[in-house]
């Protein structure tokens, strides 16, 4: 070893590893510089200037720089740069063309700004990969919706009776009352739970899961208590639709209200729901412990109107009209409906349940609480329930005013019956079993529920003692 | 290239040049020496340095590498704070921002990943190096010291890196380990409390993490690395097995040495005699032998950085959850030998057995005061000491695979290829 020079060894291990270094380098460069959006963009910028008609339009194609596009939603709580892309979604110009440079139909039905892209097609917002973006990504739980099941999203905003639009999110609503899912799942709050609930059930569950367990729940969920519920492709894709729009996802009060300001379904509903005819009158029926609601519009302005179902006190000191605590929208709902009230029409078609009699109300009942679900519609039974004695399926309800008073009846429904008696003791114990309602149903619809079961009772066959 | 030397020549002797290069190329020995010692950047070396100590086999390089990991994670650490927001509705976001949108976001972030894992290995390593070759011996007992105190900032570097990307990685990671912090009796609770800011992970722990991460761990380990470094030269260099200047003054002891007087020579020569030093042909100039090898060195280890940046991207997973754990929750991998031991016994995998081992390297140069074997790989003297070290390695690393790739959901036995996809 020379004073004054390194060995040779040591120059070619540094040539060696400097090389390396350059050579990663650009590597690490090149990785991180060509990005197929560019190439998309690129091609984008040529497309349009062949499109260009004037010298003045090609110039301003040209102007179109090369760069990441994003739409800011800090109340979303996200960053779409889906329009990285897909350049032209608001060009109606571009209608018909492939993707990604399609133009979005009524695009300014919901403007971009305000929404974005993924709040209703799902996927990675934030992503510039193709892949990452569409989200069918690992650690990523939201991947691109299938447009079939795009409606689900009008849900998370919308009430679905409010979307006309989404026929099949308002038809999978509708099958889900009338199956009586709710007899096993809770949803906001209502429901049983012998299934689990279903509140966010579309966070948890992608449309695959969700079709192949409506067609035989058995075979996503091996065991599963559920039945095959036997229902037509439409109606599965309706379901699911319905499921996907239980995302749970919390907005902020800009898109809530957006839910309730074009109609009043949701007002007509709560109207019917708490019982405001019991004390007001419109159009001459009803009660009369609080103002006749006739001409309304004409004594109270709508902010005045408002209040008062915000906070009753407030506004009327001493009144009785209860506090119902009422959300914001809620109370905006409701105000847009009553001050329709003078319309003839709608009050023709106001469901006025202290008009209806005990069995309309117990039949309204026995929808909301899903005993379908297991009972079957009307009570008719015919809902399999594997090993049960009771031909190995739930009872029909038809004959119970044969064999249970109203207080039996009463009881057994509040009490619920935990274990059902097999067929046979070797097989596995029936699935289904009935569960305990007390706590879960008000006393009030219990009763009208029970006089609602004793009237299902075949009248030609008549009592038999 | 004659053309380029002149002008560097004359950028030397400008009244700029002189005044910021002082010594210029050195061309002489003296320059060289002069090289060294008059800039701040290069002082720390010496201006001689023992041949033994070049040799490559002598330190693998280990020290070295680690700081140069130190100085990577620090530029690309610094880089990553002007994107990076210690919110937690942010952290996650700022991640995949990082990879879809910032210019060399996903690099800078995979080498930072890596960088720190190496680090953690290569400090590692380091220890084991300085114990093989008995370097912690007198006098380099309380640079042992530091250097013990030095890995496990390490590891609490990295331990509070891990939780900042703000995923299910980093936040049940951290929770585990927490966790295991927690064990420590008496104070295990408190200290839990402190570190998290609260009973669990959240924000508090997110700002705590971040500030510890960013600024008081960098600052503590740079000034024990220098201090560290500082003590490698006080304490006479690498340790060789002959040394000392008991032994040259005993090579000269027939001559009439007067032993009360000093000689320095700037920082070529130290000693109790005009001949320190006692086989001068053992030493070369730093310049161009130590800093060559150094700056081989750096490239060697910015090269295999860049590799793993481009080749892997650092792990990222789903947003943290906190009601969702994933089964089972690991902590960071150089702590799964301890998750390892703890999902044994508590008390001993928490407590007993790593605190013991904390002391017990602590302590080492104070325990260990048998003067034999420095400097020497594995030395015969030694045998005893050598195989007790290496079995709590061997088990440490058995354990932290174990760990790693045998343990699945429940923390049961699993073959690492029979591993089932998770459901979500």
């Amino acid at each position: 070893m020379s004073s004054n020079h390194v060995s040779r060894p040591w120059y070619a291990a540094f040539v060696i590893f400097a090389i390396a270094v350059a050579g990663l380098a650009s590597a690490a460069f090149y990785k991180d510089q060509f990005r197929a959006w560019k190439d998309w963009q690129r091609s984008f910028v040529e497309q349009e200037i062949v499109r260009a008609t004037t010298p003045e339009q090609a110039a301003a194609a040209k102007r179109i720089r090369v760069e990441i596009r994003q739409t800011q939603l800090p109340e979303l709580r996200r960053v779409d740069r889906c329009i990285t892309c897909h350049l032209a979604v608001d060009d109606p110009s571009y209608a018909g063309y492939p993707q990604p440079f399609a133009y979005h139909p009524n695009h300014d039905r919901h403007a971009f700004d305000k929404f974005g892209c993924t709040i209703c097609h799902g996927g990675q917002g934030r992503a510039t990969t193709q892949e990452a973006a569409h989200g069918a990504v690992e650690h990523w739980d939201q991947p691109l919706l299938p447009l079939r099941y795009v409606e689900a999203s009008c849900g998370k905003c919308h009430v679905p009776e409010d979307v006309p639009e989404a026929a099949a999110l308002t038809q999978g609503r509708k099958l889900f009352d009338d199956l009586g899912c709710r007899g096993c799942h809770r949803l906001n709050g209502i429901g049983n739970s012998i299934g689990p609930e279903l509140d966010h059930v579309g966070r948890r569950r992608s449309p695959d899961w969700l079709v192949a367990h409506f067609r035989n729940p058995a075979e996503v969920t091996p065991g599963s208590a559920m039945p095959v519920l036997g229902l037509s492709d439409t109606e599965i894709d309706e379901l699911t639709v319905f499921m996907l729009s239980l995302t749970g996802e919390p907005l902020t009060e800009y898109y809530v209200s957006m839910r309730t300001l074009p109609g009043a379904n949701l007002g007509q509903r709560l109207f019917e729901e708490k019982g405001c005819i019991g004390c007001h009158a419109v159009a001459g029926r009803g009660g009369d412990v609080g103002p006749d609601l006739e001409g309304l519009g004409q004594r109270r302005d709508a902010e005045w109107i408002y209040s008062h179902f915000r906070d009753p006190q407030a506004v009327s000191p001493g009144t009785v009209m209860p506090q119902f605590s009422f959300s914001e929208q809620e109370a905006r709902a409701l105000t847009e409906f009553v001050l329709r009230l003078s319309d003839s029409e709608v009050v023709g078609y106001l469901k006025i349940p202290r008009m209806m009699s005990s069995e309309q109300r117990g039949a309204a009942v026995y929808t909301k609480y899903g005993c379908a679900g297991c009972h079957g519609r009307d009570g008719k039974g015919g809902v399999i329930n594997p090993n049960a004695k009771t031909g190995e399926q739930v009872p029909s309800l038809l004959y119970v005013a044969e064999g249970y008073t109203t207080k039996e009846l009463t009881e057994f429904i509040k009490r619920g019956q935990s274990e059902i008696a097999p067929l046979d003791a070797k097989r596995p114990a029936p699935p289904l079993y009935m569960p305990p309602w007390a706590g879960k149903i008000a006393p009030g619809e219990l009763e009208d529920l029970v006089a609602y079961l004793q009237s299902l009772f075949p009248e030609e066959e008549g009592l038999d003692w | 290239m004659n053309n380029l030397f002149e002008l560097w020549k004359r950028i030397e002797r400008s009244s700029i040049g002189a005044s910021v290069f002082r010594v210029g190329f050195p061309r002489s020995g003296l320059d060289r020496a002069r090289a060294m010692v008059s800039s701040f950047f290069l002082h720390i070396h010496p201006a001689r340095v023992n041949r033994r100590s070049l040799a490559p086999t002598t330190t693998l390089g280990l020290g070295l590498a680690s700081l140069y990991l130190f100085i990577i994670l620090t530029a690309t650490g610094v880089l990553l704070m002007f994107y990076y927001v210690p919110a937690t509705e942010h952290a996650y976001d700022n991640m995949k921002d990082l990879e879809f949108a910032v210019t060399a976001g996903q690099v800078l972030r995979n080498m930072h990943r890596w960088a720190a894992h190496l680090m953690v290995i290569s400090v590692f390593l380091h220890m084991c190096r300085v114990f093989y070759t008995a370097a912690y011996k007198a006098p380099r007992e309380m640079n042992w010291l530091v250097g013990v105190v030095l890995m496990l900032l390490t590891l609490f570097l990295s331990f509070t890196g891990y939780l900042l990307p703000w995923d299910q990685l980093a936040f049940w990671a951290v929770t585990v380990g927490a966790n295991i912090a927690g064990y420590a009796p008496v104070i295990g609770e408190q200290v839990r409390f402190v570190l998290l800011g609260g009973n669990t992970v959240g924000q508090s722990a997110l700002i705590r993490f971040y500030t510890l991460h960013v600024m008081l761990l960098p600052l503590a380990v740079a000034m024990l690395a220098g201090l560290h470094i500082w003590r490698v030269r006080k304490d006479g260099g690498l340790a060789r097995p002959d040394e000392g200047p008991r032994s040259a003054v005993e090579e000269f002891s027939g001559e009439d040495v007067p032993q009360t007087k000093t000689y320095g020579l700037m920082e070529l020569a130290h000693g109790t005699t005009t001949a320190v030093g006692a086989k001068p042909e053992d030493e070369v100039s730093s310049w161009p032998h130590l800093l060559f090898r150094e700056l081989v060195l750096g490239l060697a280890v910015l090269a295999v950085i860049l590799a793993l940046a481009v080749l892997f991207d650092a792990p990222l997973e789903g947003p943290a959850n906190p009601v969702k754990p994933p089964n089972p929750a690991k902590a960071p991998w150089y702590f799964l030998g301890l998750q390892e031991l703890v999902a044994h016994s508590a008390l001993w995998g928490g407590v007993i057995i790593p605190g013991g081992l904390v002391a017990a390297l602590l302590l080492l140069p104070y325990l260990d005061r048998s003067p034999g074997g420095v400097g020497v790989w594995f030395s015969k003297e030694r045998r005893t000491a050598t195989t007790i070290f290496t079995v709590i390695v061997v088990t440490l690393v058995v354990l932290t695979v174990i760990g790693s790739v045998f343990r699945g959901p429940n923390w049961a036995w699993q073959l690492p290829w029979a591993v089932t996809q998770s459901v979500h």
